[in-house]
């Protein structure tokens, strides 16, 4: 084969040409036109606020995209085409070096993203997101809305329930501890309240439990546990100061229910996919017995003890009996 | 064999020198932005607040500068010295060849302050404003023209291989770059939904496989038979890889969005021929490395050359490496995760930026007629670019093993960050070492072009 001028320039122009229809034309032709089921149109401020989401790079750390494998944020639903109708240009993403924000919308209430916004340490104090203060007070509510938006429709139904939460949150904050403690107890079903942390306090569950509370609490709940961590001037109703919970019949149970599944409509996120049953219940007694001053650990009734307890006296368990 | 033209000292090749300057200055530029991104993934309180160059600023502005301003003029420093040398005959027009470069630079630098002030249109690799998208595309227009008329006053009947990737990239790039920056929908630069991802990624596939790539090869095509004094090992095979290159490489770019809902059909074609890659990227590598069989003694003591054959090695573990992340199995667990980014860096840095540094100390003593300011430099720059990039590969390769494999068995994300900590401070360590290479080879190179007189080698 002779490669002339011509030879090469009209090969490669018609083999380009050949595939764009293919691999372009083709598929744009055929496109998907059709809104998913959780698909509607964005508010003109949530647009200005996904402006603002392109023009700072959010998009090198955050996908928008959910596959079938997933276990994190908005797994429970896998992305369709569908989704995207509106999204122009597309923000799929391609590295995780933070989470995927597909259904991110809903997932906190607007206080946490604030707080997290001005510094992502406030909240999550192991972060390596960069903080966007600069953007200031203005813009960063512009986000909000847009990050609130994510998810669409799904997004909206979790909103709604934020707001909802939060009235009630508010409302029982205001009317002082006393309440606001009854408050976040009387949420949580009753089978929680009767249980007992079941795991003796030792000094090593000590020292788990203060790391867990180091990586994940600190920025929100304090270093002394009085709710002042950097997080707190952004959230309202403020982080719980753990002092006051003295004396309030606040069962282990409770404090796992409360970690496990936050308390949505606060800014107290949930743990459950964070933290596994140990991990829970250690940083629990961590806070009750340093902070709240006050544990139910390994009190009765505590069931059958594990394995791994120390300490066994088999006279004593069949006098007992 | 590609044959000597005629040496002509009088009349300097101010086109290829002025490119290797762009080339040599952006390396540096961009290797300090990749230095504060990772500097920023490991202390992110550590210059915040900055907008101008904050995380998601700056790493686009790494990324384009590496890919525009550092490996693509280096690359094209090379053609514009070889293509003229191949074809027996002067460059069509040197004064268009340095207003090339001159503008090139502007382009790049108003791109730049274009992603620091935000002004970017947020698509991987194509993120540059309209404006700056039009001056892309003006560039590369002005090289395909010097370069075709180039060819068209040659001397020599025969077009050797590396005249065919030469044309092939700036052509096909001129094109590509349109369609993929949308270029007819200037305030966005994007489509709607999921066409607009299959486009995007169709365009950014072939800014390695229709620029970066061929731009290499010819390179790999041109230098390593004269620095060896042998003849090319098969033309059959140049042929071969050429069009097979052509054809494979440009329409496998949906193997980035394996797991996005785009057509079930373009996904299997892009896994299919991902894996057939291995035909343009061997039948490349037996011609190249058949041809200088035997000769390692010769590579050995061409600085250019040194750099060009290791790069030919990168090529090889990117390619093969590549083919693999096709794979759906194996995506499941490098995708989205730092793996992707070593590879990254495996194929930019370590395949065309080590090509492109070769040409660049392969033209220079040809350049200026004088041997380089200083071997010794330009072999610590070696040393340190080669070092670091190999870290990088083993470093993030790692990271994204932990990363991926965490996730898949249901970690979150910030559950692992503290587990990656380490990794990402290696890999900063590794980004100075490279920073340094950079800034060794812009002194290096500003000394050989401007201050060398008499100076021995
Ligand atoms: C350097 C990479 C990086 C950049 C850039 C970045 N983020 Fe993040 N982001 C992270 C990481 C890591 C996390 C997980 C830890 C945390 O919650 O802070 C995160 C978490 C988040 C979360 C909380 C998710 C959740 O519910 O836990 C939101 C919302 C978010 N980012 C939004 C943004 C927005 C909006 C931008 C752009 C203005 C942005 N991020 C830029 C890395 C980044
Ligand atoms: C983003 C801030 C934030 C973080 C992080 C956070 N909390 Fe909270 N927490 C809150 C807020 C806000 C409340 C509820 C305040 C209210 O409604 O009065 C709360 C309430 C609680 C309660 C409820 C007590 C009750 O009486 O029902 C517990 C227990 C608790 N937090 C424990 C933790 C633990 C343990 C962690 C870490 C694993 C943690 N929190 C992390 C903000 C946070
Ligand atoms: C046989 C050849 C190759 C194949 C099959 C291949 C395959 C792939 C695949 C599948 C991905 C997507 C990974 C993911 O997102 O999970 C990818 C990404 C990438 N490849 Fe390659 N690759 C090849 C060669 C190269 C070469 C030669 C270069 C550089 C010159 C390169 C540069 C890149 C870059 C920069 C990315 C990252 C894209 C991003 O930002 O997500 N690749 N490659």
């Amino acid at each position: 084969m002779k490669m002339t001028p011509t030879v090469i320039i009209v090969g490669i122009l018609s083999l380009l040409t050949a595939i764009t229809l293919v691999v372009i034309y083709w598929p744009y032709t055929h496109r998907v036109t059709a809104p998913s089921e959780i698909f509607r149109n964005r508010s003109p401020e949530e647009e200005a606020g996904r402006k603002i989401y392109l023009a700072n790079g959010c998009v090198y750390c955050h996908s928008q995209s959910i596959r079938a494998f997933d276990w994190g944020h908005g797994a429970e639903r896998i992305a369709q085409a569908g989704d995207y109708l509106g999204d122009e240009p597309i923000v799929l993403g391609s590295e995780r070096t933070g989470v995927d924000l597909s259904q991110e919308g809903g997932e906190h209430p607007d206080d946490w993203h604030v707080a997290h916004f001005m510094n992502p340490r406030n909240t999550r104090p192991s972060s390596i997101m960069p903080p966007f203060e600069w953007l200031g007070m203005e813009r960063l509510t512009t986000l909000t809305r847009y990050i609130q938006s994510l998810g669409l429709k799904n997004a909206d139904d979790r909103m709604q329930r934020q707001r909802f939460f939060k009235q009630h949150a508010v409302r029982a904050f205001e009317a002082g501890p006393v309440e606001n403690v009854r408050w976040l107890a009387s949420e949580i079903p009753e089978g929680w309240h009767q249980i007992p942390n079941p795991y003796p306090t030792s000094e090593a569950s000590l020292q788990r439990g203060h790391k867990i509370y180091q990586f994940f609490c600190i920025g929100c709940h304090g270093p002394i546990g009085d709710g002042m961590g950097p997080a707190q001037p952004w959230i309202y109703p403020p982080p719980l100061n753990f002092t006051l919970l003295k004396g309030r019949k606040l069962s282990g149970g409770i404090l796992y229910y409360q970690i496990m599944n936050g308390i949505t409509g606060t800014a107290m996120p949930y743990f459950k996919r964070e933290l596994e049953s140990q991990k829970i219940w250690e940083v629990g007694n961590y806070v009750a017995v340093y902070f709240i001053n006050q544990s139910d650990a390994n009190q009765e009734p505590r069931g059958i003890d594990s394995s791994w307890e120390p300490g066994f006296n088999l006279k004593q368990k069949s006098a007992d009996d | 064999m590609p044959n000597h033209g005629p040496e002509n000292l009088s009349n300097r090749n101010r086109t290829a020198e002025a490119f290797t300057l762009t080339s040599a200055f952006w390396f540096a530029a961009a290797t300090s932005f990749g230095l504060i991104a990772a500097g920023y993934l490991i202390a992110p309180d550590f210059m915040a607040n900055i907008e101008y160059i904050h995380f998601g600023r700056i790493r686009p502005m790494h990324v384009n500068a590496v890919l525009f301003g550092f490996v693509t003029p280096g690359l094209l420093a090379a053609a514009f010295y070889y293509v003229p040398r191949l074809l027996r005959t002067r460059l069509f027009s040197q004064r268009l060849g340095v207003f090339n470069a001159v503008f090139w630079n502007i382009t790049i630098a108003y791109g730049m302050i274009a992603i620091s002030t935000g002004h970017t249109q947020a698509r991987e690799y194509a993120e540059f404003p309209w404006v700056v998208d039009i001056m892309v595309v003006v560039c590369f227009v002005l090289a395909v023209f010097n370069i075709l008329m180039t060819v068209r006053r040659r001397k020599e009947p025969i077009l050797y291989v590396s005249i065919w990737y030469v044309c092939a990239a700036v052509i096909l790039t001129s094109i590509t770059y349109c369609l993929g920056n949308v270029i007819w929908k200037p305030d966005t630069g994007a489509l709607q939904g999921i066409p607009d991802a299959i486009i995007l990624w169709f365009y950014g596939h072939n800014i390695f496989g229709l620029l970066l790539t061929p731009l290499a090869l010819g390179l790999a095509y041109y230098v390593l038979p004269i620095a060896t004094r042998s003849p090319l090992y098969s033309h059959t095979l140049s042929l071969l890889g050429f069009w097979s290159l052509i054809v494979v490489y440009t329409h496998i770019g949906a193997h980035h969005l394996l797991q996005v809902p785009v057509p079930t059909w373009l996904k299997t074609i892009s896994v299919v021929d991902s894996v057939a890659m291995v035909i343009p990227v061997m039948v490349f590598l037996i011609n190249i490395w058949y041809t200088v069989k035997g000769k390692l003694g010769e590579i050995h003591s061409d600085i250019g050359a040194k750099f060009v054959f290791t790069g030919t090695i990168y090529y090889f573990f990117v390619n093969i490496q590549g083919s693999m992340m096709a794979l759906p199995y194996v995506q499941r667990i490098t995708h989205f995760n730092n793996w992707v980014v070593g590879h990254a860096h495996i194929g930019v840095l370590g395949f065309a930026g080590l090509l492109a540094l070769g040409g660049l100390y392969y033209i220079l003593p040809k350049l200026t007629g004088r041997p380089l300011h200083s071997r010794f430099l330009a072999d610590m720059q070696y040393w340190l670019v080669l070092i670091g990039i190999t870290g990088f590969a083993i470093d993030l390769t790692t990271v994204g093993l932990i990363q991926g494999n965490a996730w898949y068995n249901g970690e979150t994300v910030y559950r692992i960050l503290p587990e990656i900590h380490p990794y990402y401070v290696l890999r900063a360590s590794l980004g100075v070492l490279i920073v340094i290479g950079a800034y060794t080879g812009l002194y290096n190179v500003i000394r050989t072009l401007y201050f060398n007189r008499g100076a021995k080698s």
